[in-house]
């Protein structure tokens, strides 16, 4: 369902136009490489990106590593994905948290956070709708829990970035409200940079006729601020705890 | 080689030229003064003032355009013609192109010694602590910053002592100078303090309208610093 | 629209300079900020590729403005596409209407905002108190802003210029917290405030740092997460963007997410930078249901429209310029007069609101240059100052013009005075002539003359010399060498 062009959209445009000396709008795409590259070219540079990122995992793991901890990540392993959850739940007990809320990416279904969490005595709630639970509720449960954890879509060795991209399973909340947060990431979601990333979200758009997801994050580190004096403060609005799990 | 003088030098520190003089010649360069030069049109054209400034600037490549070589003792002259000149005469191929032709040819004086002479030793008696200031036009619009300290080094009585943020404006910037004294004295305090804190008896720099500015409030306040022009310096008088 | 005080930029330059808070903020902040963007960018490139990277961001954004139309009409389509709704808004009247009519489809009381300089263009906050809807500002510098009744000191840095104890008493006013001089309680205090609004708050309004045209996708880059908030938890989103602020495609984006957090903040990136294509879909667990996107023109047409002011348009809103202009580092932003300060603000705010009134602002730069070379676009901003300049002299329209009488008459006794070396000698004698009573120890402690007589408030000023250097040459020094 198509939404309905602005009417002073026609006026704008001609005006806009004019400013630049002309009179009629362009009848072919300006040239410019990035939007020229037609899905062949695209595929075939994914294809290199791939092979690329499979070619240089260990140094970007390593390079993750170093950048995630320069923007103040608190980074774990690689450890073995069997380890993993052991290593949330150790996070969440030193955290003393007691109301976490976690999404559902597929990396809980290999990596059991909730068996560990129990274990410890911690009760991890999925934000996410479903037969129980509904929409309207998600807000409130974010907002009054004190850890989140979620699984990436990438991470980016280049800036120490975790890529979150909320989507069903996956709520905005989970990874912003909470006051602490872990992201679980798995080797082979590890990018080398952010072109890396953006080369693949093109040719995704441009396999899906136009597609692409409604919202995504880069987050690279805690929430942070220097509006007063300057003075570096972490955990204004977001998580000010960000924690890193590499899962090899 | 010919050399303008600019209208500061010509007319309020003629010493400068002097010195330029003295020290060319002592690099057995042949110097001429083209009598005809009066100014490169900066100032009206930072004022915004363009007709006036083309006019005056037609005027100058009538007299230096038939010179081999064209040398000021200034930073900014030398970016104005080598660079503004452009800009001014941009919608005039004509004279586009013979801005073009001169700019190529201009050079500002301690350019000029090193790059084409290819001198780094001027042979100067001068001695002392010295630091040196960055004048903008002839660091941001010539990129020239290494030039006139290797001259400086290259004097054996004389120690470098590099001032924190050198290359931070001084505050003149011409009409600015007159039209925000407020603002221009403000930042001139901040080059001062970092002039003081090189502990140097001796400011240079390239440019006499940085140097008016910073002897203007030295001599005022009477700072026990001298400002001189990097001519004067390798000059050595 | 926000109140332009441009025209005032003398005397609010000369408070400014005297105010002791205002010179300790701007030396402390200045340098921490240049200092952090240097070592940032010395950390991961050389000075070869960094400048290779701000050419190439200096030609896709030259391309995009250059072919502006093109991908408004793109993005638009795009943003309509991914189920978003876009506004084209002629000035800020306009925008404002848009913002409120929207808020008053969905009974909006309350609105969460996260920093958008367009919105301050707009004056946007007082419109919305007007029109009965509650403006919070979520951004902390911002919000300081808000509760102190002022506006942004610096583009990224808004509260700048606020001592933590002035900052405590704003608190203790507006929200009866504790005074505390502790920075860290400070930022929970807001914290806490600004919490139950992102619960409740129904509105979000954000600004957008880049829009990319092909996928429709609007880009916020943010420390504090309180841009994810604004647009998370409410019902409604709407983005206003200046019309410039265009990439083509997804894959310019990197360039600029390397460029503008080292030049803005010195940081590799930063916390969040969030990717917003639309309103949330049917699946998403949370999310606006409607998705505004305003593209706001407010006077960029008078840039676009001047081939050489138009690169101002490529401007990201990095605040660089200003952190390493000699000017803005004394007078700070509020002696601007409006919204964008430093070099930058200079150049657009008289081609964004009215020439005449801002036509002080070209003038207050040294031209030095330091702002050009830390621009991540390139803008040429001596050039462009010196453009404005030159309309305000001899520009047409002549209403432009601001040059009184008496600086023509300057201009024009010095054009006459050194157009040929005969009128030079003539007029240098006669002025030696006059300035005779004057001189002491061949210096002059006042300029007795309408214009240029601040120079010798704090200044000597230099005689003209008693033999000019063209007469000791003629008289020896050129010896028999060939005059020319």
């Amino acid at each position: 369902m198509p939404v309905d062009e602005h009417p002073n959209k026609a006026a704008f445009l001609q005006r806009v136009r004019e400013a630049l000396g002309r009179s009629e709008p362009l009848l072919h795409m300006p040239d410019h490489p990035t939007l020229k590259s037609a899905l062949p070219r695209q595929e075939e540079k994914v294809r290199t990106v791939r092979a690329r990122v499979e070619v240089s995992r260990a140094r970007n793991i390593k390079r993750l590593a170093e950048t995630a901890t320069e923007a103040s990540w608190y980074v774990h392993g690689p450890v073995a994905a069997e380890d993993a959850a052991d290593v949330v739940a150790e996070i969440a007990t030193g955290l003393r948290a007691k109301r976490v809320v976690r999404s559902s990416e597929d990396v809980f279904r290999r990596v059991n956070v909730d068996g560990a969490l129990r274990r410890s005595g911690i009760s991890a709630t999925v934000l996410a709708s479903g037969r129980s639970r509904d929409r309207s509720t998600l807000k409130a449960l974010a907002f009054e829990a004190d850890l989140g954890i979620t699984g990436v879509t990438y991470a980016i060795a280049e800036t120490g970035t975790c890529v979150v991209t909320p989507r069903k399973g996956v709520a905005r909340l989970t990874s912003l409200a909470p006051p602490a947060y872990i992201a679980l990431v798995e080797a082979d979601q590890v990018l080398g940079s952010m072109d890396d990333y953006f080369a693949l979200t093109r040719l995704a758009h441009q396999k899906s006729r136009g597609r692409v997801p409604t919202y995504v994050n880069f987050i690279s580190g805690p929430s942070r601020t220097a509006d007063i004096e300057q003075t570096l403060t972490i955990g204004v609005h977001g998580p000010g705890v960000v924690h890193m799990v590499l899962i090899a | 080689m010919a050399l303008c003088a600019t209208c500061l030098v010509d007319q309020f520190f003629p010493e400068v030229g002097v010195a330029t003089v003295t020290l060319l010649r002592r690099l057995n360069v042949d110097v001429t003064f083209p009598e005809e030069q009066t100014c490169c049109g900066q100032i009206a054209f930072n004022g915004g003032y363009r007709t006036e400034a083309a006019d005056v600037a037609r005027h100058f490549m009538d007299v230096f355009e038939s010179e081999r070589h064209v040398v000021l003792p200034s930073g900014s002259c030398a970016a104005m013609i080598k660079v503004y000149y452009q800009e001014l005469f941009r919608d005039d191929p004509e004279d586009l192109e013979r801005a073009q032709a001169l700019g190529e040819k201009t050079r500002e004086l301690t350019d000029f010694i090193v790059n084409v002479l290819e001198v780094t030793d001027v042979g100067s008696p001068a001695r002392g602590l010295v630091t040196y200031h960055d004048a903008c036009h002839l660091l941001r619009e010539l990129g020239i910053s290494a030039e006139p300290r290797k001259l400086i080094e290259g004097v054996p009585g004389v120690e470098l002592q590099e001032m924190p943020n050198s290359e931070v404006c001084c505050g003149f910037g011409g009409l600015f100078a007159v039209k925000y004294p407020h603002i221009s004295i403000a930042i001139l305090d901040e080059k001062l303090e970092a002039i003081r804190a090189s502990g140097a008896d001796t400011v240079v720099a390239n440019d006499c309208g940085c140097l008016m500015h910073m002897r203007g409030a030295i001599e005022r306040r009477g700072l026990g610093v001298r400002a001189v022009h990097i001519a004067e310096l390798l000059a050595g008088e | 629209m926000a109140k332009v005080k441009s025209a005032a930029f003398k005397k609010a330059s000369a408070r400014a300079v005297r105010d002791e808070g205002i010179q300790h903020a701007l030396t402390h902040v200045m340098d921490h900020f240049t200092e952090a963007r240097a070592e940032a960018i010395a950390t991961d490139y050389s000075d070869e590729s960094w400048e290779a990277m701000r050419t190439r961001a200096a030609a896709i954004k030259a391309h995009t403005i250059g072919n502006l139309d093109y991908y408004l009409d793109l993005a638009d389509r795009s943003v309509r596409r991914n189920g978003g709704h876009v506004h084209f808004a002629d000035d800020a009247a306009a925008a404002t209407q848009i913002v409120i009519d929207i808020a008053k489809r969905h009974g909006v009381k309350r609105a969460i905002k996260s920093k958008s300089m367009v919105s301050e263009e707009m004056g946007l906050n007082d419109a919305l108190e007007r029109a009965g809807i509650e403006p919070v500002e979520t951004d902390l510098g911002e919000y300081i802003i808000q509760l102190a009744g002022e506006t942004p000191f610096h583009i990224i840095a808004p509260a700048m210029h606020k001592t933590r104890g002035e900052v405590s008493d704003l608190f203790h006013d507006w929200l009866k917290s504790a005074p505390t001089s502790d920075i860290a309680r400070l930022c929970s205090i807001a914290r806490d405030a600004l919490r139950k609004h992102f619960e409740t708050a129904e509105m979000g309004i954000t600004g957008a740092n880049f829009v990319i045209a092909e996928t429709g996708t609007v880009v916020i880059v943010t420390n504090e997460g309180n841009g994810r908030m604004t647009t998370s938890t409410p019902r409604v989103h709407v983005a206003i963007a200046g019309m410039e602020k265009l990439l083509p495609a997804i894959e310019d984006l990197p360039l600029f997410l390397r460029l503008l957090p080292r030049s803005a903040t010195g940081q590799r990136t930063t916390s969040y930078t969030s990717f917003i294509s639309g309103p949330r879909a049917a699946s998403d667990e949370d999310g606006p249901e409607e998705f505004h996107l305003i593209f706001v023109d407010n006077g960029r047409l008078n840039l676009l429209k001047d081939e050489v002011l138009r690169e101002a348009l490529s401007c990201i809103r990095c605040g660089a310029c200003l952190n390493h202009c000699p000017v803005y580092r004394k007078v700070g932003g509020h002696a601007y007069g409006w919204v964008y300060s430093g070099p930058i603000g200079a150049v657009v705010t008289g081609p964004m609101t009215g020439m005449k009134q801002a036509a002080d602002l070209p003038y207050a730069s040294t031209l030095c240059g330091a702002c050009r070379d830390v621009c991540p676009v390139k803008i040429d901003l001596p050039k462009l100052l010196l453009h404005l300049r030159h309309r305000h002299a001899e520009g047409s329209p002549r209403d432009e013009r601001t040059g009184t009488w008496m600086e023509r008459l300057y201009m024009r006794r010095w054009h006459d005075a050194v157009k040929t070396r005969g009128a030079l000698e003539r007029s240098t004698r006669l002025g030696r002539l006059l300035q005779k009573p004057l001189v002491r120890r061949g210096k002059l402690r006042s300029l007795p003359l309408p214009l240029v007589s601040g120079w010798t408030k704090d200044r000597d000023f230099p005689a003209l010399a008693p033999k000019p250097f063209r007469q000791i040459w003629k008289e020896g020094l050129g010896g028999d060498s060939d005059a020319g």
